[in-house]
């Protein structure tokens, strides 16, 4: 199976990684254990930096699509193809459209809530 | 004496032959072919520098295995009419070294355009400004490309041939033996050979339009390539070994010259029969108007 990624697409390449490996995933096309490719390979492959291919390998591997097995390499989670279903920001999303109406039920402008938002961002990046 | 010089006679004309007319001819046809059957016009992906340059090549690559092979038939002379001479012979044995120099200097012609083919991709990737990039999500090991019981013939060759030269010295040699030097010069092409593979399997993609599956076929050639040429090496090296002790020095210079044949059949004879034009894809290389 082949990754496509544009360079002048809106979404990050990254990003593009990602709906790509899971998408392999859940529709089978990738089973659970199937090796990947190292992160140097694809990173070299697609003539993108080594961190760009190791951020999109940590979040799959954070949502336990994919799991890294030290000098083995990384492989397809066992439970990738349910994991894969899980759309973290879907669920982010869901999440905040939820808080946003109750803040704006109270009152709060949104300027204040973007003012906040980002506040409490900063503080935790910290 | 005679018929081991003859048994020489016969080997260097075979290297002759084989170096210097039948690997350049075919090379030449090949370069040919691909520009004739995949014009600049059609293919301009495929051509980043005008195509007189090309065509310069060829031409350059064509004469210089021309007086290479010239060269070797003034060697042959010269090994046949000054047999006596010391410069070519000892003790009326043909030197080992003349088989050696000619191999080396048959094998410039390819390292030169292999280093040119490095500047024409370079070229390529600087002409490269499409923004969709294409891997293919396969894992790239070592083991995935070459069978592991190559490998394991490789390291065993390597590992046999220095005991095998221990062995036959009652493991009895001293630092600047012959036998140090000999597994010292097999660790250093080895490691060269390992650093090269390596380079084949995880570096820079150098041609920007090939398709993965090319790739990955011509990564598993060159890495065949490598532990073949280490096996020819430590036979080689082992043959050497038992000189010391069997006195071989008669067929020296027919060993050297069956090892540079069999060093060019693994390598460019296999690189030759394993990659094709015609199972490359080169709809990569139609211009994108082309393509869409």
């Amino acid at each position: 199976m082949q990754i496509v990624i544009h360079i002048d697409d809106p979404n990050p390449p990254f990003v593009q990684l990602i709906e790509q490996i899971r998408q392999a995933v859940s529709s089978g096309q990738l089973g659970p254990g199937e090796p990947l490719p190292s992160i140097r390979q694809l990173a070299s492959d697609l003539e993108l930096n080594n961190k760009t291919v190791a951020k999109a390998y940590r979040l799959l591997e954070r949502d336990s699509v994919i799991q890294s097995r030290g000098y083995r390499g990384t492989f397809v989670h066992p439970d990738g193809r349910a994991n894969s279903a899980v759309d973290l920001n879907a669920w982010v999303t869901e999440q905040l459209l939820g808080m946003v109406a109750t803040f704006r039920k109270a009152g709060v402008t949104d300027p204040e809530i973007n003012n906040v938002f980002r506040t409490v961002m900063n503080e935790q990046s910290d | 004496m005679a018929w081991s010089n003859n048994l020489f006679y016969v080997a260097f004309l075979s290297q002759i032959y084989l170096m210097s007319y039948y690997f350049p001819n075919k090379v030449l046809a090949r370069m040919r072919h691909v520009l004739a059957t995949y014009p600049p016009t059609a293919y301009p992906k495929l051509y980043p520098k005008p195509i007189e340059r090309h065509k310069m090549t060829h031409l350059a690559f064509k004469y210089v295995s021309r007086f290479i092979l010239l060269l070797g038939f003034l060697i042959l002379y010269a090994t046949i009419f000054w047999v006596d001479h010391s410069t070519f012979a000892d003790d009326g044995y043909i030197s080992g070294f003349w088989p050696a120099l000619y191999g080396m200097i048959q094998f410039l012609p390819l390292i030169v355009v292999e280093l040119s083919e490095f500047s024409h991709l370079k070229q390529m990737r600087n002409a490269h400004t499409a923004s969709k990039r294409i891997a293919e999500l396969q894992r790239r090991g070592l083991t995935d490309l070459v069978s592991p019981a190559l490998l394991g013939t490789a390291a065993l060759a390597f590992a046999g041939a220095i005991l095998f030269d221990l062995y036959v010295h009652d493991f009895d040699v001293g630092w600047g033996h012959d036998t140090v030097q000999r597994a010292l010069v097999m660790a250093g092409t080895n490691g060269l050979l390992a650093l090269v593979s390596a380079w084949h399997l995880y570096g820079r993609k150098q041609d920007p339009h090939q398709s993965p599956e090319d790739r990955a076929h011509k990564v598993a050639v060159n890495l065949k390539v490598g532990l073949y040429v280490s096996i020819v090496l430590s036979v080689f090296i082992a043959v050497t070994a038992a000189d010391d002790i069997y006195s071989l020095d008669f067929i020296d210079a027919t060993l050297v010259s069956v090892y540079f044949q069999a060093v060019s059949l693994l390598s460019l004879g296999y690189v030759l029969r394993s990659i094709k034009p015609e199972d490359i894809e080169f709809d990569v290389y139609k211009s994108d108007t082309a393509v869409t």
